[in-house]
């Protein structure tokens, strides 16, 4: 009996061997710094300053050269590699104001071709900014060429709100950054994903880097870049570039590997040179997944654009920060819905773009052919009259039909800021309760049992695991992963992160089941469902920060409830898309064979979902950690505090990056254990 | 990337042809750093205003308030003028150790950042005795949270401020049985806290300063023991001492003199007292006018203070 | 050999000699030391996997060749190292004359632009791309300005009846309308050479039958020379001028569908002619009489590329031997009643005594 249920429960019965051993360790070994069982010794304690020292050295005295600075009119030392990142720096930043200018005016492209003093003794050579309804007009108009009436309203309507607003000239900021960090993003993603597919030896060593980028907190490396390469825009864009560049790689790479054999042999047998198969059979065939890849870098760098204004990016995120530092939240909504528009609306215009269908025998006219830009000029010049008409208008005030200045517009503050009272007025005394109960009986003594744990219990454990699911090869992945934060001195903050994080990942996976498997069911909730989740992937977090530290305080519970708001998304997202992937032959059958919905739930869409689902968990776990570490903005003592406290730190950049490998390890090693596991179901469904 | 790199070589090319005649103050802009608060982004556009009247150029950058020190020694931002002893001190002395950065001097503003506790916690003698920091002995309870285990919290700023002085300094009072410290994430945390308490009339102890917009509402910093020099456990003390009145200073890159001596010297000149800190913030945070228009009326309606420092 | 009647010309369009494709690390060496004698499993042994084992045959201009085998018989890989899609390990192929296997890219690409079209069994258009766009491809691929292309390839969307769907998207097709795109694709360039790989396979039986009678009707047009991959050996004997049939990367017989019916050269080959119905399949001409001095016939004439069956009822009905005429209406035989009720009743031996 006994040795059946053995040999028929393995990897079950290994597991209760496992926890059986893990607690035994937990009990046995006793806290004691100088144990090696209870603590491993940081040895890597001083990395983060080599680490430090290098990069200033890369900066700031490796390979000197003299450069002749004319303001002080004295030669100086200055690094060779900082001279060329200064350098790249300014050619980001000349085509972020070289856009910015065309829409809200300047002197900086002025100033690029002649020199500051030009502009000062010229004070008519600044560039006018276009008003802003044409823009807008011009987004209509856009919006209608590529995809008629529907895409032209949502841009319309989406430009006008964000003038009538009196968000014009930030959101202009944002847009320009946006408009140069996308294309970036997008043309690197292409390039290393192509690279990738041509090459093994490219992928095998993007494929941890990109592991690495995708996993580690952006807060870790804005030191870094602005080391490297400055602060301003420019450090923004590039940041942002950092950020959302590997999904784009990821997902080309994905696309072109599932381009089908026999396309590639027609592409060959039409005699296409390797540069025809490359851009018009395999690039355009991938398309659908190279799509969703802009799509992720669209979101991506308007997900950025808050964290960008720490390093200097102008614009929108700024603004949020300085209004929610006062606390006029119903500002920094209006302000969010702008950012989330924003996306939306490139997210559909680069769609309609690539879906653009050309009518070959149309025999058009001159006027046929050119009548949206004909559209546009006349639309530009009824415009301009417009605004030349508005300056009669209101002739001493502001002229509303040229610009409507920053927070100037119509607001729905008071609205929202009244909502927020009446929440906190309502609600806050009924919260307590559940407060104090879930810190005191579920969150305090979870945190505490992470920090009882001897490490050597931990590696048990977790290496355990990967043995069981994936053999000896998973269990040193995952050991070595863990091995690198148990030797820094940030073993105890990394426990507290992974608390944070497990806790809200169950949360998370369970109301992401529920509520994507119920939504699943019908079409329409289906796609609202999606639709909010979009809305608040791109939603600024900080937003809801601040109303969850109203109702419950800076406290754990605040930083959960923020990091489960976002790490449901992909719960939910990847739940419905499972689900509504089974086939509905599958489906039909099972509701033949008599089942109730409960029984066909979890016999058949469940477990059919299962390997999509898994991957949900696996970005569930990744959202949840980069949320953890944003909750340091609201006050943690994990990692994410520490990388925080790394902005100001003497070794900054040792610091910062040492962190964010720590946090970006902690989402590897989960990411292979569900991966490792997700795969061998798929075998073993057959899905594969 | 090389044509890019290519064209921005053009550009630095074309950019440095026009500034060899040096009269006076480079037509480079000023490169000013706006943080994440109201007096500091005013305070910016003040100052911006001061230096445009002497026929400069200015530009804004949003900067993190703790990085902006490392850009400053670089040279990508060129001023800074508003650095709180205890909370960027750490910072700013971190960059000047490495170099190029220079002190600008100190603003005449008497600022203290310390533990306080909202004016209506006195007013409705929540805690009797109060701010006198020994009757928080008789009174954690009216200061706990559900996270506090029954202690009483003191809500500190983010740890990157000044690192365990709180923490040591309940010990060295004796008060650690009664209270624990908890570390906020940042300003915006503890505001939101604040506002919240107030909507409760709950008692609640925060670190904060002064000039600062929590000024108009009332706030009422905790007497502790004086400071001394060398009461601190970082210095060698038993800690058991409050915050001195801190300073505010300007800093600046240390080219700045060189390339702009006309802007330089207003800007070393430039002192702000409290009030002129409180008014500026008064005018976005009580007003609620935009921070250009709240710096434009402030530089109209003082003439009188800031004319001085250009001349 | 024997070769179709019609078309002998010298030269050959393709003409393959000793061709082996090897697949794994050390097929070069392994085949060098085979000394041209590869055992298929002491290969497997090492790592290595036959594609094709030594494969000689020629194919005519005009003629149709169907190399039909089941999965894993080469086939598919024969045509791959034809179309040197893959390249060959040994032997040498020629194309007009010309050495395939010495060309470099460049000139390859050139005889693929020109020489050569290609069907395949999953379509492989592009997804992206319009009926009409992708039938324009190879010419746009050629550099061909986009208004002839387009064109041109309007009059390949009327050749396979696809008119009114230029606009559609591939994935706006059945199955039967995206090979046809893809046919008309392949014949866009006009090439001289034509390799259809189970071009009919993915289809449901009633759209293959259709569309093989489409195909029919297309090389009746226009009389390209064709190699043709099928798994259906019904297909081969509809469709072909000559089959070679496939097992283990070894072309085990290589005739006329008449002369595989008639007589398989191996037991393989016999297993598939075993249950086919000959009538239904053989033509007229290949059961035949010689012209004799007789001179009395029926009135009746028929047509040499006729399947038995289809005029069987009709010759039953003569008394008098029946005409068998060409194309150009040229008599070429005859047919007896008599011998028409042998070859639908009589056995084995009797029908090929009028081989």
């Amino acid at each position: 009996m006994d040795t059946s249920f053995f040999t028929k429960h393995r990897k079950l019965s290994q597991f209760g061997i496992l926890l059986i051993a893990f607690f035994a360790l937990v009990i046995l070994v006793k806290p004691n710094e100088a144990n090696v069982l209870w603590r491993f010794p940081s040895l890597l304690a001083s990395l983060p300053g080599i680490i430090n020292d290098f990069a200033e050295n890369l900066m700031f005295n490796w390979f000197p050269i003299q450069v002749y600075d004319p303001h002080i009119e004295e030669y100086e030392e200055v690094a060779l590699l900082r001279e060329l990142t200064r350098g790249f720096s300014r050619g980001v930043l000349f085509m972020i104001e070289f856009i910015r200018e065309i829409l809200i005016g300047g002197v900086k492209t002025i100033v690029a071709f002649t020199s500051w003093e030009f502009v000062r003794e010229n004070p008519w050579a600044a560039w006018p900014a276009v008003p802003w309804t044409v823009v807008a007009g011009g987004a209509a108009i856009l919006g209608y060429a590529l995809n008629g009436r529907n895409l032209a309203l949502l841009a319309g309507a989406a430009t006008v709100y964000i003038s009538v607003f009196g968000q014009w000239h930030p959101a202009m900021e944002t847009l320009s950054f946006v408009l140069v960090a996308a294309p970036i993003s997008v043309l690197l993603g292409l390039l290393f994903g192509i690279l990738s597919y041509k090459s093994h030896a490219v992928e095998a060593i993007l494929a941890p880097l990109l592991n690495i980028a995708q996993t580690m907190p952006h807060f870790s490396y804005l030191v870094p870049v602005t080391v490297f390469f400055g602060l301003g825009d420019h450090a923004g864009a590039i940041a942002t570039i950092i950020f959302a560049t590997p999904p784009m790689i990821r997902l080309t790479l994905l696309g072109l590997k599932k381009v089908p054999v026999e396309v590639v042999e027609a592409g060959l047998m039409n005699g296409s040179n390797d540069r025809q198969i490359l851009f018009k059979v395999l690039v355009p065939t991938a398309r659908r997944d190279i799509l969703i890849g802009v799509n992720q870098v669209i979101m991506q760098c308007l997900a950025m654009a808050v964290i960008a204004s720490f390093i200097g990016a102008k614009g929108l995120g700024f603004n949020l920060l300085l209004a929610l530092n006062q606390l006029r939240i119903g500002q920094a909504l209006e302000l969010g819905i702008c950012i989330v528009l924003i996306a939306v609306v490139l997210d559909k215009l680069s769609l309609a773009f690539a879906n653009k269908q050309t009518d070959y025998f149309a025999d058009l006219s001159f006027v046929e052919r050119h009548k949206y830009m004909l559209l546009f000029a006349g639309f530009f010049v009824g415009c301009i009259a417009l605004a030349l008409l508005g300056r009669l208008i209101f002739q001493d005030g502001i002229n509303y039909l040229y610009l409507v200045p920053h927070n100037k517009g119509i607001t729905t503050e008071l609205f929202w800021q009244s909502g927020v009272d009446w929440m906190v007025d309502n609600w806050y005394a009924g919260l307590q309760g559940f407060n104090r109960g879930l810190i005191v009986n579920v969150l305090q003594p979870m945190k505490n049992a992470y920090l009882a744990m001897p490490v050597s219990a931990t590696f048990l454990l977790v290496m355990g695991i990967g043995y069981i699911i994936g053999g000896i090869r998973s269990a040193l992945i995952v050991g070595g992963l863990l091995l690198f934060i148990a030797l820094t001195e940030w073993w105890d903050r990394a426990l507290i992160t992974m608390y944070m994080a497990s806790f809200s990942v169950i949360i998370s996976v369970t109301i992401g089941l529920i509520v994507g498997s119920v939504c699943a069911q019908y079409t329409f909730a289906s796609k609202a469902a999606l639709l909010v989740c979009d809305t608040l992937q791109t939603f600024p977090s900080f937003i809801y920060l601040i109303p969850v530290i109203m109702l419950f305080g800076v406290t754990d519970t605040s930083v959960l409830i923020a990091v489960i708001i976002y790490a449901t998304i992909p719960a939910v997202r990847y739940t419905i898309e499972g689900i509504r992937n089974v086939p509905a032959s599958l489906k039909e059958a099972g509701m033949m064979s008599g089942a109730t919905a409960f029984q066909r739930w979890v016999k058949i869409d469940i477990p059919l979902a299962f390997p999509h689902i898994m991957l949900g968990v696996n970005q569930t776990v990744i959202f949840a950690l980069f949320m953890v570490i944003i909750g340091a903005m609201i006050g943690t003592d994990d990692l994410g505090q520490y990388i925080l406290k790394a902005l100001s730190d003497k070794q900054g950049i040792g610091n910062g990056l040492m962190l964010g490998l720590c946090v970006a390890f902690i989402g590897l090693a989960v990411d292979h254990l569900i991966n490792t596991w997700a795969s061998q179901r798929k075998n073993a469904l057959g899905l594969s | 990337m090389k044509i890019r790199n290519t064209l921005s070589a053009a550009v630095i090319g074309l950019a440095s042809i026009g500034s060899q005649a040096m009269a006076a103050d480079s037509a480079e802009p000023i490169v000013i750093p706006t943080h994440n608060w109201s007096s500091q982004v005013v305070m910016a556009y003040v100052i911006g205003g001061i230096f445009e009247s002497l026929g400069d150029t200015v530009e804004y950058v949003p900067a993190d308030s703790q990085a902006v020190y490392e850009a400053i020694r670089i040279g990508d931002v060129t001023i800074s003028h508003e650095v709180w002893q205890s909370t960027f001190g750490a910072s700013f002395y971190n960059a000047m150790a490495k170099g190029g950065i220079i002190d600008a001097g100190t603003h005449s503003a008497a600022t203290l950042e310390e533990m306080g506790v909202p004016q209506y916690v006195i007013d409705d003698n929540l805690c009797p005795g109060l701010p006198n920091w020994e009757a928080l002995k008789n009174c954690p309870e009216v200061f706990a949270t559900a996270d506090s285990e029954g202690k009483g919290r003191w809500l500190e700023g983010p740890q990157s401020w000044h690192g365990d002085l709180m923490p040591t300094r309940l010990a060295a009072l004796g008060l650690s049985d009664q209270y624990v410290v908890k570390f906020a994430g940042g300003a915006d945390a503890i505001w939101a806290e604040l506002a919240s308490a107030k909507k409760e009339g709950r008692g609640i102890i925060t670190f904060n300063w002064t000039p600062n917009f929590t000024d108009a509402e009332g706030f009422a910093f905790i007497e502790f023991p004086p400071y001394t020099d060398g009461c601190r456990v970082a210095d060698g003390g038993d800690g058991a001492c409050g915050s001195p009145k801190g300073w505010l200073k300007k800093a600046a890159n240390y080219k700045f003199p060189k390339t702009h001596p006309a802007a330089y010297s207003a800007f070393s000149k430039i002192d702000f007292s409290s009030t002129d800190i409180g008014q500026m913030a008064a005018l976005v945070d009580i007003d609620g006018m935009s921070h250009q228009d709240a710096a434009t009326k402030w530089l109209a309606d003082h003439e009188d203070v800031w004319k001085p420092f250009v001349e | 050999m024997p070769t179709p009647s019609e078309t002998t010309p010298n030269e050959p369009v393709i003409k393959c000699q000793s061709v082996y494709k090897i697949f794994g690390e050390n097929a070069d060496k392994m085949l060098r030391a085979a000394n041209g004698n590869v055992d298929a499993a002491k290969f497997q042994e090492a790592g290595c996997v036959v594609g094709v084992n030594d494969a000689s045959f020629e194919v005519y201009k005009g003629e149709m060749l169907v190399v039909m085998g089941l999965s894993g018989s080469g086939k598919s890989t024969l045509l791959r190292c034809i179309s040197r899609l893959t390249e060959t390990t040994a032997g040498n192929i020629h194309i007009d004359g010309q050495d395939l296997l010495a060309m470099n890219n460049k000139q390859l690409i050139e005889l693929r632009r020109n020489k050569m079209g290609m069907v395949f069994q999953s379509f492989a258009l592009l997804p992206h791309k319009t009926v009409l766009e992708n039938i324009a491809f190879p010419l746009q691929i050629k550099g061909i300005s986009t208004r002839d292309a387009m064109k041109r390839a309007m009059e390949m969307v009327e050749l396979v009846s696809l008119d009114g769907r230029q606009n559609y998207f591939p994935r706006q097709l059945s199955g039967g309308q995206q090979q046809r795109v893809g046919i008309a694709r392949s014949l866009a360039v006009e090439p001289d050479i034509w390799f259809l790989d189970e071009p009919f396979s993915a289809l449901d039986p009633l759209i293959r039958k259709e569309m093989q009678d489409e195909f029919l009707r297309l090389q009746g047009v226009l009389n390209k020379t064709i190699l043709f991959v099928t798994h259906d050996f019904a297909e081969a004997l509809r469709l072909a001028d000559r089959i070679a049939i496939m097992k283990d990367g070894v072309i085990e017989q290589i005739d006329t569908p008449a002369n595989i019916v008639l007589n398989p050269a191996t037991e393989y080959v016999s297993k598939f002619t075993e249950e086919v119905p000959r009538e239904k399949v053989l033509k007229i001409k290949s059961v035949m009489d010689p012209i004799t001095d007789e001179t009395d016939f029926s009135d009746l004439t028929i047509s040499g590329d006729a399947i038995i069956e289809t005029v069987a009822e009709a010759v039953l009905a003569q008394t008098k031997p029946v005409r068998v005429m060409d194309k150009d209406n040229n008599i070429i035989g005859s047919v007896h009643c008599d011998k028409m009720i042998h070859i639908l009743f009589g056995k084995d031996d009797d029908a090929q005594a009028g081989a």
